[in-house]
């Protein structure tokens, strides 16, 4: 891996793991010096950066181990809701719809806060990163089945609550 | 696009039988704005899903500071170990430094019992001379009081023997 080939191939993958990062750490600076650890790491472990057949699954693996490794230092669990704005890029509604929007937003939030740490990882890798069963398998070093019963779970937990969410108001 | 196959999709979807396409397939109709009626209930969900995939490294000197870290060349083992070994002889230096000053501060606390009293070895002779003979007049004065003891014992040991030859003629 020459230094052409992680700045054009690498190094793009950074915003991957910088919201895996921030989806395990909930703090914006951490998930950014947890990427930029994973990228030196890479780097000077060139040697084993050509065995790996999918070396993408292998920087987000190394993300997960470095992350999961601060919040053991710190002893504390992302359980809380992520401290970001989420801000609805709409133009087109009214003001009423997009306060309304965002507020639907920030619900989803709380409740992906709920879902157990390993459901919260995997629905992230498949619904927002886009993977296959077999990379999210690679990246989280579990077997198929745990990655199907999980993604099964948070997604079926979530929309019982948007049932919920939608009839009650809850 | 179709809103009956969009919900079919989207029963898949709670399921786990879609797959990556069809994934794609919903976000890009939840994406576009316009929700058919049945399917309002899931579009928080699909939205959230959208801002979490927009989420990037905004710093801008963040691939600058990456690159700048690779191309810093690690350190050679010899300056690994000059470097190691400069900085044990640093740790034991304030270990000896700070022990003379310690050792100091001891002996300024306790002044020394013993100081010569005489600086010529001719009037310190006499002096000892003195006192020496001031002991062995002790000494000879002692034996002197010692010879009236032994007086005392022969005249016991004469009577007891008297009183023995009593007994036997008895």
């Amino acid at each position: 891996m020459d230094l052409e080939f992680f700045e054009t191939q690498v190094l793009p993958a950074k915003n991957k793991l910088y919201r895996f990062a921030l989806r395990l750490l909930a703090n914006e600076e951490e998930a950014k010096d947890v990427v930029q650890e994973v990228l030196i790491r890479v780097w000077r472990d060139q040697g084993k950066a050509e065995e790996v057949q999918n070396w993408e699954a292998w920087c987000m693996r190394i993300t997960k181990n470095l992350s999961l490794d601060r919040l053991r230092l710190t002893q504390r669990r992302a359980t809380g809701p992520l401290s970001e704005n989420l801000e609805v890029h709409d133009q087109n509604g009214t003001p009423h719809e997009t306060t309304e929007r965002q507020e639907s937003m920030q619900r989803i939030n709380q409740l992906m806060a709920t879902l157990p740490e390993k459901q919260r990882q995997v629905i992230h890798l498949r619904d927002v990163e886009g993977y296959s069963y077999h990379e999210i398998c690679d990246i989280l070093e579990l077997d198929m089945n745990q990655v199907k019963v999980s993604l099964f779970r948070a997604r079926n937990a979530i929309k019982a609550k948007l049932m919920k969410l939608n009839a009650y108001g809850l | 696009m179709d809103s009956k196959h969009i919900e079919a999709l989207l029963e898949k979807y709670w399921n786990c039988e879609t797959s990556l396409e069809e994934e794609q397939q919903l976000k890009d109709y939840f994406a576009q704005g316009e929700v058919a009626e049945p399917l309002r209930e899931a579009a928080p969900l699909f939205r959230y899903l959208h801002e979490q995939k927009s989420k990037h490294i905004t710093d801008v000197v963040f691939d600058k500071q990456v690159s700048d870290q690779l191309r810093k060349k690690p350190r050679g083992k010899v300056v690994w170990w000059t470097f190691n070994a400069a900085r044990m002889a640093a740790g034991i230096a304030v270990v000896i430094v700070a022990g003379y000053f310690v050792r100091q501060e001891i002996r300024a606390s306790y002044p020394e019992e013993v100081t010569d009293t005489y600086s010529d070895p001719k009037l310190a002779f006499e002096e000892t001379k003195k006192a020496l003979l001031m002991i062995s007049k002790g000494f000879n004065r002692g034996q002197k009081e010692t010879s009236k003891i032994k007086l005392f014992n022969q005249a016991e040991e004469k009577i007891q023997g008297k009183d023995k030859k009593e007994e036997a003629t008895i």
